[in-house]
This record gives C-alpha cells, structure tokens and sequence, in this order.
C-alpha cells in the first residue's frame, strides 16, 4: 500500500492569496480514512478557501492537495464522483422537492443506483419528501444538503460549516445525522466556529486562525497540550471577591455580571484564593473547578473568540 | 457528455418554470401583446384614414362639393370648422395640427375656369398647420396627390403617365404578416438571452453553480440543457404568438421546417451570448441592465419592428452585422416570401455565428464564484 493510499487527504503547503490577502498561508495536514477532521476558527480565518480548494472548487496559488492518492488540480473529473459536497450557504432549486432533488443529483453521477428512500430516512426527511425546497426551514434544508454531499456514496465528505445560522435545535438534529456518518466509517472533513460541534464529532481538530494552522490534535490533545491550567469560577460574589483575587496577582473576568472566572495552575492557587476571601469577610455562594474547553484553548492561542461577544462570556479566564 | 444528465437538468428547468405560474404567464403573455397592440395599430395601414378640419369660407354648392370629395378619396375623415372662427386659434386651442381653408369667392373661380373657359382663373386653398406634428407632413402629401388629380381632371386632359401596381407576391400580404416574423425573432431572442443571464447569475448567487461544480456535470451538458429549456419555451412561445395572430388577425403565413430551424437557431446564438455575459456580470440586477444593453439595440436596428432601409445608410451597415437581422430575414423569406434559398443564406450566417458563440459560451461558463 503507499503513502498516499494511507490517507484520504493530504495538504502540503496549500497558500491562496488574493492580491494583497493571504487567505490561506502554507498549511499542512493529513486526513486519515475514516476520520472525521475539523477545521475550527472565526469567520474569515481561511477555513472555506482551505476546504473549497481541497474539495476542487477553487484552485490553490502553490502548494499540494491530494485527494484519494489523486491530485486535485490534475483529477478535478475522477475526484468528484469520489467525495460529496455539502458547501458553505448550501441552497438548492426553490420549486423542486426535497425527493426530486435526490434524485436528480443521483443521476449526476452516472451509472449510480442510489435508493433515495434510504436516504431521506438517513436525514429524517421522510415527511418531508413531497416539500419544495423553498418550503423547507433552515434545519431541514441543511439535511437535503448533506443527503445531497452523500447521494452517491462518497468516500470522503465535507460539510463546511453544516450548522451555521441554525437555531439550536435544529444544530442538535444536524448534529446527530453527522453522527451517523461517523458510525458509518465515512471520512468527513469539516469547518465550523462551534467549539462544541468541533468536540463532538472530530476525532481531529486543527485550529485555524488568519489563515494559518496554529495547533492540531484531538480535542483532548489540543486542551491538555495547550492548557495546563484549570478555570475556577466564583458564583454570585461579593463586589469586593474581584478585587481581592486581582491584589494576589490572577486575573480575574466578571461573567455575567455575578460569577468571575480565574485561571489557574495549581491546587495551591484555588486554596489561596479562598483563604483571601474568606479573610477578607467577604461572601460567594459557591463555586466551581473545570478544565477548560476549546474554545477558551482557541482563545488563548489566538486572542481572539470563535464567535462574536464570546471573548467575555467564558474565554478570558 | 451524458444525455441522462442533460434530460435531468432539462427536466429540473422546465419543472422550476412551470411551478413559478407568474413567469410562465409573461413569458408568454409579453410576446401576445406585443402582437396585439402592433396588430391592431397596423391593422388598417393599407387604409390610412386621417382626421382633416376643413374650414370653408365659401359656403357654396362647389365649396361643399369639394369637400364631399375629398371625404370619398378615402384618405380622409372630414371634421368642418365654424367659417367664424379663427383657423389659426382653432388649432392651437382643439391641438389639431392642420386645418384647410377654403376661401371667399371659391365658387365664383370654379365657374370661370370650367363655365367660362377662363384658364387664368384659379383659386388658393390654404393650409394652416403645427410644424410640430410628425403626420402633418404625411397629411399635406395626400392632400397635395388629391388637388393635383382635381387639377387634372378639371384640365380634361388624359394623364400622360400612368402608374401600374405589380407585387412580387401571389398574394396580398397585411402589415402584420410582415410584422410577425420579426416579433417571433425578438420573443425568442429576449426569452433566450435574459433566461439565461438571469437563471445562471441567480443559480450562482444562491451557490447552486458552487455545489454543482463538485458533482460530474460539465460545462458542455449545462449549456445544452439551458439551450434545449429556452428551445422548448420557445417553441411553446412561438405556437402562442401564431395562434393570437391566425385568430386574431386572420393572417396567412408559411409554416415549413425553417421555422424550427430558426428558433433553435436564435436560442443557440442568444444562449450563448448569455452565457458569455453571466461570466463577466456578478449581481442579478446588473445581469439584466447588462441583456437590455444588448436586446434594446437589437430588437431597434435589426428590422424586427420596421424595415432597416428606414435608417440612415450608416445603420443599415451596422444592423446587417447584427445575428438578429438575419433570423429576421430568414423567417420573412421563408413564412412570406417562400424563399428557401433566402432563407438557407440566412440559416447559414446565423448558424456560424450561434456556433462560434456556442464554443465562447462553455468556454466562457464558469462555476467558481469568483472570490
């Protein structure tokens, strides 16, 4: 078996750049086969010109991408019939039902018997299989997506940014058909800005961040490796507990407005603090020690937050 | 190529269209009352009838027979005016743009002239008008014909030349026949060229051209599905507008396989112009400006609504340029004149020019976004 064969997909050196924007700067990773792979950052960061260039939308300004042991600036025609596209702001034929849909995707790709009653049951969308597509909710039109990215029985799946602008629970019933895929064995490439998709699904996740990877790893790997420390949250405290923490050298951040979150690295640090406070006369009503999670790991590799107004709620402890 | 994949796009096409019951409507219904409304303005111009004032001063036996004339030459619809009024102020006041006075002492020179064989008399009728109207001129021409034919009958002197009428044609064509040829080229030119540009630049900017880039379907079966989906609202079209005109308007035409020929052959030209226009406009509302900029010059210059040898010599090099001046000569001289050796010329010079634009139009067609 060689190199290529080994893994689904590989990145050397990918750059894009228009004019004077570096959209993507000299990234590099592997994607084993049946993995599922996450690429998490902000909006702008380089994730969809990263994963468009990779699934054969747009054409790289140097670097490598090989897909299935086949160059993707080369193979556009082989690859395509290999991987399924779900892409970013996916949309389809308004006054075309969600069954009419499949099937005219299944025969884009010759030769292919798809049982398209399979799949709308696959995505939940069995009551749904008369419904013109106009008429679907943004939940529902991200499942014909993905049933779309797997009509044919792709190989390798990416879904770029398959939850964005979802309410939560339609992100949940994505989530779950996501799932599926991945006890299926599919390998899906994926982007995303949620912290929590990312952590779910991923079995590997590289952060991205102004167009270059900045850590890589399974979430596990990316916390314990990146954040040694823990997050020690102090609920309904006494005005003066801010203060009191911030005199002892941490830096302490007011979470909605009653809780403030401290980081910190040893257990001598937590038995301090409340040592101080309960010194000090004053009150908190309780407390909490956790590790943190990826977004805070994004943050403070970074500065900045995954998702706008984030970087005060929970990532700055 | 595969023709599965080109029927199911065709079919995906057809069955957004249909569904969307307010385009199909105007879609077809834009091409009907063009025909009605041109129709009927130029259902009676073989018999021009204008409104003419007449204000006789005379008030005599021959003052009043003279305009009896006039009204039976046919040209005219007679409207007197009030002998006290003023002609001048009568126009101005009622927007009328020519009144014709006779004047005092008009039946006393008719009796002189043919009574009295006094060939020194004559008389003066006067034609007070606006400048600023566009059929005065047209009015004073057949007015000036009548008088000269009165003149010469009152000589009694036979005319030394005479005119005779002899049309190239068996039959007698209407205004309209001649008119619906070109209608039919302009419908299907205007339905080929903004469905095109308008379905890719929305397809592209809802992101279904992106997700289609990612599946096997080629840029050659995307642009013969598009062409065989504006054939086949053409076809449809084309039967609408043919069954308003033979019900309408009661028109005799020549219906033979050139006029297929002629609309596959337009759409194919148009299609691909529109193809090579969706490539370089990026937004819905700037793809639209972008087909007027080229149908209005168009559907004016290539003879569609009036014949090009109205135009001044500088035009008519230029509408003989145009693809659409040839689908417009083709489908007279086949549906009139009967011509196919015309009509072959013509079928020719439009199916170089829809095949080299076919080529321009896949290579033009492109799926990435641009960004």
């Amino acid at each position: 078996m060689t190199k290529e064969s080994d893994y689904a997909i590989e990145v050397e050196n990918l750059t894009k750049r228009y004019g004077d924007l570096l959209s993507v700067n000299d990234i590099s990773f592997t994607v084993n086969r049946g993995e599922v792979f996450a690429l998490l950052g902000p909006n702008g960061a380089g994730k969809t010109t990263a994963v468009e260039i990779i699934d054969t939308i747009r054409t790289p300004t140097s670097g490598k991408v090989t897909l299935l042991g086949m160059d993707v600036s080369k193979k556009k025609h082989d690859i395509v019939s290999r991987i399924g596209v779900l892409p970013q702001g996916f949309s389809s034929f308004d006054r075309i039902t969600v069954r009419e849909t499949l099937q005219y995707y299944s025969r884009l790709y010759r030769g292919r018997n798809t049982d398209i009653d399979r799949l709308i049951e696959l995505v939940n969308l069995k009551d749904k299989s008369k419904e013109q597509y106009r008429n679907l909710s943004g939940g529902l039109r991200q499942r014909l997506g993905i049933a779309l990215a797997l009509v044919h029985d792709p190989e390798v799946v990416f879904l770029d940014e398959p939850t964005t602008g979802l309410d939560p629970r339609a992100r949940h019933e994505v989530w779950e058909v996501l799932q599926g895929l991945k006890e299926r064995g599919k390998t899906v490439l994926l982007t995303t800005h949620y912290m929590e998709e990312a952590e779910l699904l991923a079995d590997t996740v590289a952060i991205i961040s102004k167009g270059k990877i900045i850590a890589m790893g399974s979430p596990g790997e990316l916390i314990e490796t990146n954040a040694k420390y823990h997050i020690l949250t102090l609920q309904s405290v006494d005005e003066k507990v801010f203060e009191i923490v911030r005199k002892l050298g941490f830096e302490p951040v007011l979470d909605n407005h009653k809780d403030i979150k401290i980081r910190v690295v040893h257990t001598n640090d937590v038995q301090q603090i409340l040592s101080a406070i309960k010194n000090s006369g004053a009150l908190h009503l309780g407390l909490d020690v956790r590790k943190p999670n990826l977004e805070e790991v994004f943050l403070k590799l970074t500065g900045e937050a995954l998702r706008d107004g984030h970087a005060g709620e929970e990532g700055s402890a | 190529m595969s023709p599965r994949v080109v029927g199911a796009t065709l079919f995906v096409k057809l069955m957004s269209v249909y569904r969307e019951k307010t385009t199909m409507f105007f879609t077809l219904a834009f091409p009907i009352i063009l025909i009605l409304v041109f129709g009927t303005i130029f259902m009676g111009k073989d018999n021009v009838n204008f409104q003419l004032y007449v204000q006789d001063l005379d008030q005599s036996n021959s003052s009043t027979k003279s305009v009896e004339a006039l009204g039976e030459s046919g040209k005219f619809k007679i409207i007197m005016v009030d002998p006290a009024a003023n002609a001048t102020q009568y126009i101005r006041d009622n927007k009328v743009d020519l009144v014709l006075v006779i004047p005092k002492g008009f039946e006393v020179s008719v009796i002189q002239r043919t009574i009295l064989k006094d060939y020194k008399a004559s008389v003066s009728i006067t034609y007070i008008y606006d400048p600023s109207s566009s059929t005065v001129s047209t009015k004073m021409e057949i007015l000036n014909g009548v008088l000269a034919g009165i003149n010469l009958e009152m000589s009694g002197m036979p005319p030394f030349i005479r005119s005779v009428e002899q049309s190239i044609l068996t039959k007698k064509y209407q205004f309209i026949e001649f008119f619906i040829p070109g209608i039919i080229a302009m419908a299907v030119m205007t339905l080929s060229l903004f469905g095109t540009v308008n379905l890719n630049t929305e397809l592209r900017q809802k992101g279904i051209i992106r997700k289609l880039s990612t599946t096997p379907i080629t840029r050659t079966e995307w642009v013969l599905s598009d062409i065989l989906y504006q054939f086949i609202l053409a076809v449809i079209s084309t039967i609408a507008m043919l069954l308003v005109s033979y019900a309408v308007f009661d028109v005799s035409l020549h219906l033979n396989a050139w006029l297929p020929v002629f609309i596959l052959l337009n759409v194919f030209a148009f299609v691909g112009i529109g193809m090579i226009l969706t490539r370089f406009v990026k937004e819905a509302q700037s793809a639209a400006a972008a087909a007027n900029a080229i149908s209005f010059p168009m559907m004016f210059l290539s003879g569609s609504f009036f014949p090009i040898e109205l135009m001044p010599g500088f035009l008519q090099t230029l509408a003989r340029t145009l693809p659409l001046y040839y689908v417009n000569e083709g489908l007279r001289a086949s549906m009139i004149f009967d011509d196919n050796l015309a009509a072959l010329h013509d079928s020719a010079v439009i199916g170089v020019f829809a095949a080299v634009v076919f080529v321009l139009g896949i290579i033009a067609t492109k799926w990435e976004e641009g960004r």
